[in-house]
């Protein structure tokens, strides 16, 4: 009897351990997957404006591109958020 | 390093008979940076005027607008050209007038020609796609023109049609749309019209010719591929041209545009009838010697003086003044703007971080060992100045991902065999493969560790800076204020380190307390961040609201983590794919379709780590640059600067 309770709780133990570790895993998905689409829509109207400056003054393309990256910075704290919650 | 090249402001005034061979010399020292004069009534300038070109000026333009036009028909760019044997003045001069105009003639020749031929083969393809539907009626093309009591309709339409009028018609079903062409009585016309109407007909002009139309559209498909090798002909005359003449147009290119700058140069000084001025920068160590050269050059009838300059408030021009492993990365700094006269030139840092950071990114010897290798061969194609200072500074960060490729033991995303990771791993799988899985806290806390110390760097930059450029009171407050945002990003750092162990930082927890459980370290950091408020809205009440940028800015070197984990990452899964999917299980038993599998996974390993070298590149690249331009830039660096453009050239394929 107390062998088989025993056996139970670790049966038990372990599913809520494994959906522990799933639950991380879609944290760390949707961590970056709403800031991706985040930057998705911050970069989509700097990078239309970015092209149109580009082709009146090519000399613009430097700045341009950097305009265009910087909402970037979204994606990477999600990427930072996904490797804490994974790795940490 | 670290400032610009000191510039001095000289004054050149002479006797406009001294004009021609006051510009020869300025032009060939290449030095004087010609401050354009205005016709404004400037202070001491009343009575000036802008001067008229030298005699010859409009020929030379022409002559190089000819060059120009045949440079461009044959496609022959400069850049393209290696620096071929030098011809002389006298030389070049003579050239042009013998060769220019046979060559002109022969490239207009050849360029009528092809285009005219260009303009036949077009209406020959009009003329084919005219008949093209005419094909599936069996009719000759006589039979559509020609009646007078008749009237021709042809067209699409999209739906068979039944003409209640006596006509001749025929319908062809096609995939997409029917053609219908239908001779009716001219009297019915109107009847008809209608019918069609509803079918949707959209009507097709009718071909002006006679015969078959099959016939016709071959007709007309071999005079096109006759024209079309007549074009390859002369294609290759062109071609033939251009090898015989590359040489030789850029050197006139070169040669023209010296002489036509040259004698436009008097529309940028200030002249009388008698006299011209012209002023200028010059770099200070090379004054005395335009001074001497320019009084030679006019057999001493000319006067040279150097003006006293507010640097200040004069807008002058700026050359960067760096030592040689840092010269490639001014091409990153002009993309950005160039710096202040009065400001300090960061590119020695940037020179110094940016492969840093690039390689902290990209640390892996495989994809630093294809980079270099690519920052060699493409020296080849990439001929221009810019291109190459690119390539050095590709050369230079694939060179610090060789490095951190060794420190973080990676190649291709493979562990390095026998070599263990120098302080931190980023082998995501290692762990179930029994190494040491990645340190990503460490890691992540190491980058924190860059951002604080670069932006802290920044903010003592920017220190420097307002007290060099700044005046009075505000020079105070400005000071003050950069210091105030570094004593709000130390006492944020203070107050965190004194609440929460952070692994590889100071462990301030154990300060003792003061009151309500808050320790010493949390008061010493609220004063900091308060003291450090008030500087900054001393300076500027609004700039209180840009405070979390300092939380934002500092978290945002994690990319240099996080970025690098990625594209470790996509090397691991490619890996992967190919060699534990496709490749070792068919390597154990082989079979034919095996050895496809296999090829298939080699394809999969060659196209996923092309693919991550690239975006590795924009990655490592991009992230680094980026930090330096939003996150380091803006504590400190305005730019702005006007681009020092000396008068003259860097001769490549003339002598002067």
């Amino acid at each position: 009897m107390a062998a088989e309770a025993v056996a139970v709780a670790a049966t038990d133990l372990a599913s809520v351990q494994a959906s522990q570790l799933g639950m991380k895993a879609l944290g760390a998905g949707i961590a970056v997957g709403l800031t991706g689409i985040g930057t998705g829509v911050a970069e989509m109207g700097i990078g239309s404006a970015a092209v149109g400056a580009v082709a009146e003054d090519k000399d613009m393309f430097g700045l341009a591109l950097l305009f265009t990256v910087i909402p970037e910075t979204i994606v990477i704290f999600g990427l930072v958020v996904a490797l804490l919650l994974l790795f940490v | 390093m670290l400032k610009p090249k000191q510039m001095s402001r000289l004054l050149i005034a002479a006797s406009r008979d001294q004009m021609v061979p006051v510009i020869a010399e300025l032009y060939r020292r290449n030095l004087f940076h010609i401050e354009e004069f205005v016709d404004a009534g400037a202070e001491g300038y009343e009575g000036f005027k802008i001067g008229t070109p030298l005699p010859g000026a409009s020929e030379k333009s022409a002559d190089l607008i000819k060059i120009r036009a045949i440079a461009n028909a044959i496609s022959v760019r400069g850049d393209d050209i290696e620096t071929a044997k030098h011809c002389s003045r006298a030389e070049s001069r003579k050239r042009i007038e013998q060769e220019l105009p046979v060559l002109e003639q022969e490239v207009e020749n050849l360029t009528a020609r092809r285009s005219k031929l260009d303009t036949q083969v077009k209406e020959y393809e009009q003329k084919i796609a005219e008949i093209t539907p005419f094909v599936n009626v069996p009719a000759d093309l006589d039979l559509y023109h020609g009646y007078k009591r008749f009237i021709v309709f042809a067209g699409f339409v999209s739906r068979e049609v039944t003409l209640t009028v006596p006509s001749e018609m025929y319908f062809s079903k096609g995939k997409e749309k029917n053609f219908l062409v239908a001779i009716v009585p001219s009297e019915q016309r109107t009847e008809v019209e209608k019918a069609l109407q509803e079918a949707a007909f959209q009507s097709v002009p009718l071909p002006d010719e006679s015969g078959a139309p099959q016939g016709r559209i071959d007709y007309y498909a071999g005079q096109i591929s006759a024209l079309n090798q007549e074009i390859a002909e002369i294609n290759q005359k062109l071609e033939g041209v251009r090898k015989s003449h590359a040489d030789f147009l850029v050197a006139c290119e070169e040669f023209l545009k010296a002489e036509v700058e040259q004698t436009e140069a008097p529309l940028r000084f200030a002249t009388t009838k008698q006299t011209f001025v012209a002023e200028g920068w010059v770099p200070s160590e090379n004054v005395a010697t335009i001074i001497q050269a320019l009084e030679k050059a006019a057999g001493g009838k000319i006067f040279v003086t150097e003006l006293a300059v507010d640097y200040e408030h004069e807008n002058v021009p700026v050359e960067y003044n760096n030592p040689s492993f840092a010269t490639p990365t001014q091409v990153l700094m002009d993309v950005y703007s160039r710096p202040r006269y009065t400001e300090i030139d960061p590119t020695l840092m940037v020179s110094i971080v940016f492969p840093l950071f690039f390689g902290l990114i990209l640390g892996d010897v495989g994809y630093g060992l294809i980079l270099l290798a690519m920052a060699f061969g493409l020296r080849k194609f990439l001929k221009g100045e810019e291109g190459r200072q690119m390539l050095a500074v590709l050369r230079n960060a694939s060179i610090s991902s060789i490095f951190f490729g060794i420190i973080f033991s990676e190649f291709l995303g493979f562990p390095i065999p026998g070599w263990s990771p120098v302080l931190y791993s980023r082998h995501l799988m290692a762990a179930e493969n029994g190494g040491h899985g990645p340190n990503i806290p460490e890691l992540m806390v190491l980058s924190i560790w860059i951002g604080i110390l670069h932006i802290t760097l920044g903010r003592v930059l920017g220190m420097v800076n307002h007290a060099r450029q700044d005046h009075g009171g505000h020079r105070i407050k400005a000071v003050l204020a950069n210091f105030g945002w570094l004593t709000v990003m130390w006492g944020l750092i203070i107050a965190i380190w004194s609440v929460a162990s952070v692994p590889l930082m100071p462990n301030l927890t154990g300060l003792p307390v003061i009151v309500a459980g808050l320790n010493l370290g949390i008061f010493t950091g609220a004063v900091l961040i308060v003291a450090g408020v008030v500087f900054i809205a001393r300076d500027s009440f609004l700039e209180v609201v840009e405070i979390p940028t300092i939380v934002s800015h500092v978290l945002s070197y994690a990319r240099l983590v996080a970025v690098g984990l990625s594209s470790v990452a996509i090397a691991m899964v490619v890996n992967f794919m190919s060699i534990t999917m496709f490749i070792t299980p068919q390597l154990k038993n082989l079979t034919i379709v095996g050895i496809f599998i296999i090829i298939a996974g080699i394809g999969v390993f060659i196209i996923g780590h092309a693919l991550n070298t690239a975006l590795g590149i924009l990655g490592g690249g991009l992230h680094s640059i980026r930090l330096h331009y939003v996150e380091f830039f803006t504590k400190f660096y305005k730019g702005g600067g006007k681009k020092y453009v000396p008068f003259g050239m860097n001769r490549r394929f003339t002598e002067d």
